[in-house]
């Protein structure tokens, strides 16, 4: 059974809204999968649906080919979630030591704290006294203390240091290099890009690209083209150019971002039009990524 | 079993370590105990009844009081804060996370009824035979499922702050008008009458009747176990309500 995590023809309407349209999708074990997108594009929705918090409005979510609620799945996974305080009046090395009691085969405490970065001093503090930092670090023990072979993490980077950053992502490594099966979201393209090796891009609660950190690049990473407009030269005209998905006016000059330059050069030599001083670019993935989630192509 | 064991240490934990708790389960009544029993003499024709009346009053008191505020107030932060909500995602059962609550209130209300009746014991040499000092414990122990479920409909709401007034406004005021501050007896007839219908009223009625030889009446168990159902149905109808939301 390779398959970890599948979602057939996913909708969820909540509070009258359409959170997700019609997903599928499979993701396979050991794979560390990034879903990206930006706010309200339903990525804390998908997690939700994953991990049973909430259910689908029609369609099917499996984990380990069960639904999410049946018994020993959650056995099986462990979860960072956003907004979630721990619990107060503990000490973190008793929450830690409650949530091992969960498990049947949980990590020990040497190793819990190897991969998180927490200190023998900081097991001895109470919860609530925890910095934002410290607090993420003991929700991301909390994620690792029952050994899980699917890992979720929503979010997981926001109120973070650098430091911390870079250990859990070093952390996220070693786990990766285990064969755990890994689910992020994030609104950071470079993390995505870094550590995923598949990206699954939302926008509006639809799956709009679905691969390889490499294929989603190479497909989608538009081309940038400006030139200083002639008279009679408009941003409208430059939109019905061939595959141009956005136009912008910046300092005398048109800035274009397109899927294929050359088509885009050609037509404007066989049209004569009256445009000076023509620079072609390769864009970023970020521009792409930005032009996908946020602007309606025009 | 390890995991229920692990869950109830836990919250036994929080519970003893919860400022409110030592404040108003144990030193507020302690001292309130002191106050009428030994500083302001109370022109009582039989002082060493109420000696014992008022040893009474003041554990109904503390164990009304938690039972009303620590359960509820638990529920509703856990919540605010998305406690709750993660626990959904860990292997354990919410029913073992509400069997571990409940288990360790209790455990937490007999160490109170411990400590208040010992201060009585020895602050006012109270005499009482075993079976009335036993008798009375259970009967504070068994009958706070009434004001446990009060809790629970308190944990039902949405916002810590409008829980936390409420929740006090309910538990000092039926402390104060069931007699448990100050015996009904100083209050006017017409409200003495309406006392009558409140939960605290009978549940403190039951330990007076019990420590002055006496059986609590079948209307004042009729009465706490009708209150409790009411309470019940009415957090669990919310509950439901909420669920059918998310």
């Amino acid at each position: 059974m390779d398959d970890i995590v599948t979602f057939s023809h996913v909708s969820k309407l909540y509070k009258e809204q359409q959170a997700l349209q019609d997903l599928s999708f499979t993701l396979r074990k050991g794979e560390t999968t990034a879903i990206l997108g930006g706010n309200g594009a339903g990525k804390t929705t998908a997690i939700s649906l994953m991990l049973g918090l909430m259910t689908p409005t029609s369609g099917e979510v499996t984990l380990f080919g069960h639904t999410p609620n049946a018994r020993g799945v959650k056995e099986r996974l462990g979860a960072m979630l956003q907004d979630v305080s721990v619990m107060d009046g503990l000490k973190v090395g008793e929450l830690l030591q409650l949530f091992r009691s969960y498990y049947s085969a949980p990590l020990s405490f040497e190793r819990l704290m190897t991969l998180t970065g927490l200190t023998p001093n900081d097991l001895k503090r109470r919860v609530e006294k925890l910095s934002g930092g410290q607090k993420r670090r003991v929700n991301f023990a909390l994620a690792l203390a029952g050994n899980p072979e699917l890992l979720f993490f929503d979010e997981p980077t926001v109120g973070m240091d650098v430091t911390a950053r870079r250990l859990f992502w070093q952390t996220i490594n070693a786990l990766q290099q285990q064969g755990k099966t890994i689910v992020f979201t994030t609104h950071y393209l470079q993390e995505a890009d870094e550590v995923a090796d598949r990206l699954l891009l939302f926008k509006q609660g639809t799956l709009i690209a679905d691969g390889s950190v490499a294929t989603i690049k190479g497909s989608l990473a538009l081309h940038v083209i400006s030139f200083i407009p002639g008279s009679g030269i408009t941003c409208s005209m430059c939109a019905e150019l061939p595959t141009v998905k956005d136009v912008q006016e910046d300092d005398g000059r048109i800035i274009l971002k397109v899927e294929n330059s050359d088509r885009v050069l050609q037509a404007l030599f066989e049209k004569q039009w009256n445009v000076n001083g023509i620079l072609v670019s390769q864009g970023s993935l970020d521009v792409a990524f930005e032009t996908l989630t946020k602007g309606e192509a025009i | 079993m390890t995991m229920f064991i692990a869950q109830c240490q836990a919250e036994l934990r929080r519970l003893f370590r919860n400022k409110f708790y030592v404040i108003w389960s144990l030193c507020v009544p302690i001292f309130f105990y002191f106050l009428y029993t030994k500083i302001i003499s109370i022109p009582m024709k039989n002082e060493e009844a109420w000696h014992i009346h008022y040893l009474m009053s003041m554990t109904v008191f503390s164990v009304m009081g938690s039972s009303i505020m620590s359960i509820g107030m638990r529920l509703v932060q856990e919540r605010a804060f998305g406690w709750t909500h993660y626990l959904r995602v860990t292997p354990l059962p919410s029913s073992l996370y509400f069997l571990a609550k409940m288990v360790s209130q209790t455990l937490i209300h007999v160490v109170s009824i411990i400590i208040i009746f010992l201060v009585g014991y020895v602050m006012n040499d109270i005499q009482l035979t075993w079976s009335s000092w036993i008798g009375a414990a259970c009967w504070i122990l068994v009958m706070s499922l009434p004001f446990l479920a009060l809790g629970l409909m308190i944990g039902t709401m949405k916002s810590v702050d409008t829980a936390a007034g409420i929740a006090n406004v309910l538990y000092l005021g039926l402390a104060i008008t069931g007699g448990l501050w100050m015996p009904v007896d100083v209050f006017p007839s017409l409200v003495q009458k309406m006392v009558h219908y409140l939960p605290s009223y009978q549940y403190g009625s039951g330990a007076w009747a019990i420590t002055t030889g006496h059986y609590p009446s079948l209307s004042m168990m009729a009465s706490l176990i009708g209150y409790f159902l009411l309470f019940m149905v009415v957090s669990l109808y919310i509950h439901k309500k909420q669920e059918g939301v998310a």
